[in-house]
């Protein structure tokens, strides 16, 4: 019998299994997919829970998780991904301010090494770096756009040894080449005419998935200066490479993970709708039961069908269908243009300070199951720059409130 | 001051005035077209792809319907590289009134459109996702017509033939002089390009009503929206009609990689209202369920409308634009107290732009004194040797250039190389993705440029290392977004958040 | 079941298929499961021929539809592409050679001894290598002088036949077992047995699955028309049927309805009766295995997934019960494929392609040095003992061991020398 059944591979679920798996708890992770880690900077973005946590409105997902998971949560990442290979750094009181693969500036409070090492400073001159032929990355946009924010910029192009002409690259084919042939240091004696007067270069994240680490110190040392990288378009190794480390982690750990299988919940009869019985989900080998001591929602919100919009109005969360308050017009979900906010954004799962989907008046519909990350609603991610850091907390609260 | 001469000045570079152009270049007249946006932004952008066979028309307007079938086979020898031969249905799904379909296929002999009935099942074989209770099938004519490389083709033709089409050129003056009309068009703001014509071929479309009223002689024109809705792939292969009298919604039309389902009719007021609401949409899936009873199921791409301009004869003032003949109308308005040589040719269906191209053209060669006959109906547009457009086509071409040279995809949902980009602007150099898109589908596959904007932008960039392309990868994002804004529900709100995710979150994208 | 072909509209392109895949990581030519999937879907037209073969890169692994978050069975349409193409340009002599392993069995078997030597000689698989276009490289099993059945003529049965107080099983023994590998279908039933079943095996022929992954659709039909039927009598009668090869029950669990169409209610029937025997036992029935005192196995293992396991969406049942064993040192495989994918890798224009998939897994069966390589399919079994010396053994066998049954196998004489 599983004590905990996370349902979800992104950010939210991975940690909730980690989590649960450190307590001692015998953890299933079932998900459909993979979640959205391929097309996240792998960044951990907390808004302002550290400086300014006055600024969250009520029914916020901090404010129902509570503050005072902010510090434990933080350092359980930290050490999850310590062990994991990863070194995160930053901290939650003052961002970091990364350039993006549009010149734009991304602002966070934790990023990997290899990130961090591109935090923007107004006086110090960078190089930005593209490879040659590489789509998903383009240093002209790169320098237009920090030039405009004002940054002293210059550009140089790489290039990248694809054996006999092929097929476009993608980040990961570059990244897998590199995982295959770094101690070679053929790259670096290619690479090495092109950086030779410089001191820093910002390259798109392609160093590797499974040796980025080792990629990184070994191509600092090969052409001594200091490299970072910005994240290119999906998939974006930065995320892949913190998904990867989870996994790993939560196999390590003792988790099962069950992926294929679309879950709906499995609901008891007998105790009169108090508790659910766990998952049944529909696998290619058929309809298979999953049970469960408890239930860990983190499906995610609108993107990887978390919660669904029907034509007619309708939002739905998958699972257990629970309710999502929503205005019945479709033109109310959303905003004049594309990139700005959108009421969308704030839909999602209602949920009690002990993480538990509840009714209007409070109430927790199941004793036993509990939900996380992109799911829960209330909270305006994107202008909070609070995604990964929602996600963080109430699984961290979710997975104590479902073990205690 | 920038001035020049011609015989005919042609305003609207749609499919009616590229048309008119080139039958005049054809009769070896001077020619100049003003079109005030990119090629195809108008109303012959807008449409939903269908090369009638005639017979939708044969009871409610069987001059449009013998028109139709003729030009079909005309046009499918001109120009058939633009031209997909789908074929296409009729069907009757259970409910509909038994007798039309009779008293249709009766008028179809009558008009000289060619339809035949087939078995439910026969049609069931060709296209699975049609209803099983249809109880009557017949086949016709029909074929998709991709109107953005008819358009192109005129426009090269009508460059080759010594002819001058102005893109981005708006009309701003028109004035009757005794020799002809000067006209002054402006060029994306303030610089004003001067045009003397003996004589003026009003084809604006949607908006010739506002170019009459520029020459003084006002025109009494019925605008309707149509909304269509193009599903993310194609559902089927051959056009699916209901067979029923002409109505909203009841056609399926397969162009290009996409279905379009069509079409509704709003009257509206200006040229500009090319809204979605949401009922049109509603409405567009219901109707097509009874043709495709899964179409719920299928992910719906984008909507978008054009509005038809249809002209009010004198003696019908307050008519439905619906129970408007769509036959087309050539107006001399020398006639109704108007400048002379000045025509307008308005209405009609794209499937007849040649025949009304035709008809104006005879009228504005006898005022120029000419008397070469027409030769659009044997003069080929497509390259030879002449070949049907092939869904396939795009697939095909790349994977001929071999395994060594499948590179430089830069939108993927459509197959569009940077080879194709670079070309495109080296013939018309734009810093618009959006004209971009229209020239090469860039952008237009499900996820509606959420890559190949960045990738476009960069490409763009590398081109024009002065220019800041951040605002045209803004708006070329803002435009695509304008097409999804009815349908955000379902696997579309997906793609949307996507999108999303990947310029505001990944590339922190925003106006500065 | 909604066609496939429709569902490719659920696409959203973002690519989380193209990084999990494989092949496409390690492959220049390849352009990804997406690419030649959903993407390419929308250009595929009934009437014409397709031009494109570059899906027939795709080794059909089914990672890609694994790891959709939007529920796009990318593999189904590769594999649908692939016999469309298939169709349209004919199917080379090889290709109907490797997807009909009962036929060669039934073949060579009577001349096994000079089968097995034929090979293992360098001349004729350099012949074979050229005429016919299987690798050289490809490790190839060994035919086995009996066939399985042949040697269980009392289990031969068309029926279940209840027997006083002990429940009843069917064993689906596949190709594998019954040509090339039968003590590990003797092993299967002992275990069983000891586990207090009776089993019985019902008349069956290929499960159809190399047809399938060739492009024979009409071939595969036939054999699973002939399945369904012949199981129908124990799927009625509720008895489960287990596989010890997860592509086989992979194949009438799921591929006879998703993708071979066959949609009939027997067929239904037949995918709820099937099981992964390690499926069975930590699943359907575990009262057995938990009412089980099991004997230490001191042995350092690598425990690897075959794709097809993962794609059955059940996690990975033998593990989870290797992992209760007491002695063992568990090391869990980190590659999604070992590269063979059922006949993929055999053929000399896929070969080095395949070789590059299982790099990964072969570095990791050479540095964590385990005395046996443990996975559930056999067509992973002798590719990676092929490539990397280490013995590789089904699970089962491992089980048998700590039921305290007698090695015949000689496992716990591969432990590595201290």
């Amino acid at each position: 019998m599983n004590d905990l059944v996370v349902v979800g591979a992104g950010l939210a679920g991975l940690l909730a299994a980690n989590f649960a798996a450190r307590r001692g708890a015998s953890v299933t992770l079932v998900a459909q997919g993979r979640g959205g880690l391929a097309l996240s900077h792998g960044c951990l973005g907390l808004g302002s829970v550290a400086h300014n946590p006055g600024a969250f409105p009520e029914r916020h997902p901090y404010r129902l998780a509570g503050f005072d998971k902010v510090h434990p949560a933080v350092a359980g990442f930290q050490q999850l991904s310590q062990a994991a290979g990863l070194e995160f750094l930053g901290d939650p009181e003052t961002p970091l301010q990364l350039p993006t693969a549009s010149g734009a500036v991304l602002s966070v409070h934790f990023a990997p090494r290899s990130l961090a090492q591109g935090s923007l400073s107004a006086s110090e001159k960078i190089c930005i770096a593209g490879i040659e032929g590489f789509r998903d990355f383009d240093s002209g946009l790169v320098v237009r756009g920090l030039r405009r924010r004002g940054y002293r910029v210059d550009a140089t192009g790489l290039s990248f040894p694809s054996g006999r002409p092929g097929r476009d690259l993608y980040s990961t084919d570059i990244a897998s080449a590199l995982d295959q042939d770094w101690q070679s240091r053929e790259i670096a004696r290619l690479w090495a005419p092109r950086l030779n007067k410089v001191d820093r270069v910002g390259i798109p994240a392609v160093l590797g998935l499974a040796h980025s680490v080792d990629i990184l110190t070994s191509l600092q040392s090969e052409l001594g200066l200091k490299l970072f990288e910005i994240p290119t378009l999906p998939p974006s190794l930065p995320g892949l490479r913190l998904e990867r480390a989870l996994r790993r982690a939560a196999l390590a750990a003792g988790c099962r993970v069950l992926e294929g299988p679309m879950a709906t919940g499995r609901l008891d009869g007998t105790s009169g709708g108090v508790r659910a019985l766990g998952l049944s989900t529909w696998t290619p080998a058929g309809p298979r039961v999953v049970d469960a001591g408890a239930v860990v929602l983190a499906t995610g919100g609108a993107l990887n069908g978390g919660w669904r919009a029907t034509r007619s109005g309708r939002i739905h969360e998958s699972v257990f269908d629970f309710p999502i308050s929503a205005p019945e017009d479709r033109e109310a979900w959303i905003g004049e243009r594309l990139i700005g906010p959108h009421p969308y954004d704030r839909f999602g799962l209602t949920v009690n300070s002990r993480m538990q989907p509840c009714g209007s008046d409070g109430q927790p519909f199941f004793a036993n199951v509990f939900a996380c990350g992109g799911l829960l609603g209330g909270a305006d991610r994107r202008t909070e720059g609070s995604r990964e850091g929602i996600d963080l907390v109430t699984a961290y609260a979710a997975v104590e409130a479902a073990l205690s | 001051m920038s001035q020049r001469s011609t015989q005919l000045l042609v305003v609207g570079g749609g499919a009616t005035g590229l048309g008119v152009a080139w039958d005049a270049c054809l009769r070896g007249l001077d020619v100049v077209v003003l079109e005030q946006g990119d090629l195809a932004q108008g109303t012959s952008g807008r449409y939903h792809g269908l090369l009638h066979s005639g017979a939708r028309y044969v009871l409610s307007d069987p001059p449009s319907a013998s028109a139709c079938a003729l030009e079909n086979v005309i046009l499918r020898r001109v120009v058939p590289h633009a031209i997909e031969d789908t074929g296409g249905f009729f069907v009757c799904p259970p409910g509909d009134p038994g007798e039309f379909p009779d008293l249709w296929l009766d008028a179809c002999r009558h008009q000289g459109v060619r339809a035949e009935e087939i078995t439910p099942a026969n049609a069931l074989e060709t296209e699975p996702l049609l209803s099983p209770q249809i109880t009557r099938a017949f086949r016709v004519h029909d074929a998709a017509l991709d109107s953005f490389d008819l358009l192109h083709a005129l426009a090269a033709a009508i460059s080759a033939a010594g002819g001058s089409v102005l893109l981005h050129h708006r009309l701003v003056r028109l004035t009757a002089r005794p020799d002809g009309f000067l006209a002054a068009a402006s060029e994306s703001g303030d610089r004003l390009q001067y045009i003397h014509a003996q004589v003026v071929v009003n084809a604006g479309g949607s908006y010739a009503g506002k170019v009459a009223a520029l020459a003084g002689s006002p025109l009494p024109l019925a605008l309707g929206r149509g909304a269509m809705i193009a599903m993310a792939t194609r559902l089927v292969n051959t056009v699916v009609n209901r067979c029923q009298p002409p109505s909203d919604g009841d056609i399926i039309v397969p162009i290009g990689t996409v279905a379009v389902l069509g079409t509704t009719d709003t009257p509206v007021d200006s040229p500009d209202d090319v809204r979605i609401e949401p009922w049109e949409v509603d409405l567009l899936l219901r109707e097509a369920a009874a043709l495709i009873p899964s179409i719920e199921d299928h992910r719906v791409l984008r909507a978008w409308a054009g509005v038809r301009p249809l002209y009010r004869p004198p003696e019908a003032p307050e008519s439905e634009t619906r129970n408007l003949p769509r036959t087309h109308a050539l107006i001399d308005h020398a006639t109704s107290g108007g400048p002379a040589r000045l025509f307008t040719i308005i209405g009609g269906k794209l499937t007849t732009f040649r025949l009304m191209a035709e008809e104006t053209v005879d009228l504005v060669a006898a005022q120029l004194g000419s008397s070469v006959p027409c030769r659009t109906a044997d003069t080929p547009l497509s390259p030879p040797p002449p070949r049907y457009h092939r869904l396939p086509y795009r697939l095909e071409k790349l994977s001929a250039s071999g395994a060594a040279n499948r590179q430089g995809v830069i939108c993927e949902c459509e197959l569009v190389t940077a080879e194709a980009i670079h070309s495109a602007l080296d013939a018309s150099p734009t810093t618009d993705l959006d004209d971009l898109r229209r020239d090469l589908r860039l952008g237009m596959g499900p996820c509606q440029a959420a890559f190949c904007a960045y990738r476009s932008a960069g490409l763009l960039g590398g081109r024009e290392p002065g220019v800041d392309t951040n605002p045209g990868l803004l708006s070329f994002l803002e435009e695509r977004w304008r097409g999804l804004r009815p349908l955000v529900w379902g696997h579309t709100l997906r793609q949307v958040e996507l999108n999303r995710r990947v310029y505001q979150d990944l590339l922190a994208l925003d106006d500065r | 079941m909604k066609a496939v072909s429709s569902l490719a509209d659920l696409c959203v392109k973002c690519n989380i298929c193209t990084a999990a895949c494989p092949v496409a990581v390690v492959s220049d030519e390849f352009l990804g499961p997406k690419a030649v999937g959903p993407q390419a879907e929308r250009f595929r037209h009934p009437q014409w021929a397709a031009t494109d073969p570059s899906v027939t890169l795709c080794s059909g692994c089914g990672v890609c539809s694994r790891v959709c978050p939007h529920g796009v069975p990318v593999a189904e349409l590769n594999i649908q592409a692939k016999a469309q193409l298939a169709s349209q340009r004919g199917v080379p002599l090889r290709d109907r050679l490797v997807a009909r392993p009962a036929m060669l069995g039934a073949l060579a078997q009577p001349l096994a001894p000079l089968a097995n030597a034929a090979l293992r000689a360098r001349p004729a698989r350099a012949l074979a290598h050229v005429f016919l276009g299987l690798s050289r490289s490809a490790p190839m099993p060994q035919f086995s002088a009996r066939t399985f059945r042949s040697l269980q003529p009392a289990r031969r049965s068309e029926s279940p036949k209840p027997v006083e107080g002990r429940p009843q099983l069917a064993y689906f023994h596949g190709c594998s077992v019954n040509y090339y590998e039968p003590a590990l279908g003797r092993l299967t039933l002992r275990v069983l047995d000891r586990l207090g079943y009776d089993v019985w095996l019902p008349p069956q022929g290929c499960c159809g699955l190399p047809l399938q992954s060739n492009g024979q659709f009409a071939a595969a039909r036939r054999y699973a028309r002939t399945n369904v039927r012949t199981l129908a009598p124990f799927a009625a009668a509720g008895v489960p049927i287990l596989g010890t090869s997860t592509s086989c029950t992979l194949a009438l669990k799921h591929d006879y309805r998703a993708i071979l169409g066959l949609e009939t209610e027997q067929a239904d029937l037949l995918a709820g009766a099937v099981y992964d025997i390690f499926e069975f036992l930590r699943d359907a029935d575990p009262s057995p295995l938990e009412a089980t005192t099991f004997h230490p196995v001191p042995l350092h293992l690598l425990y690897h997934a075959p794709c097809q396991l993962n794609a059955h969406g059940i996690g990975q049942p033998a593990y989870d019960v290797l992992r209760r064993i007491p002695g063992l040192s568990l090391t869990l495989s980190e590659s999604e494929c070992c590269g063979v994918a059922g006949t993929y890798g055999l053929k000399r224009e896929r070969y080095s392609l395949a070789y590059a998939v299982g790099g990964r897994l072969f570095d990791q069966v050479s540095q964590v040095q385990p005395d046996l390589v443990v996975t559930d399919s056999e067509t992973c079994r002798w590719w990676v003992e092929g490539h990397t010396g280490v013995r590789a053994c089904h699970p089962i066998e491992i089980l048998a061991l700590a039921l305290g049954l007698q090695d015949e196998n000689g496992l716990l004489g591969k432990k590595a020398a201290a």
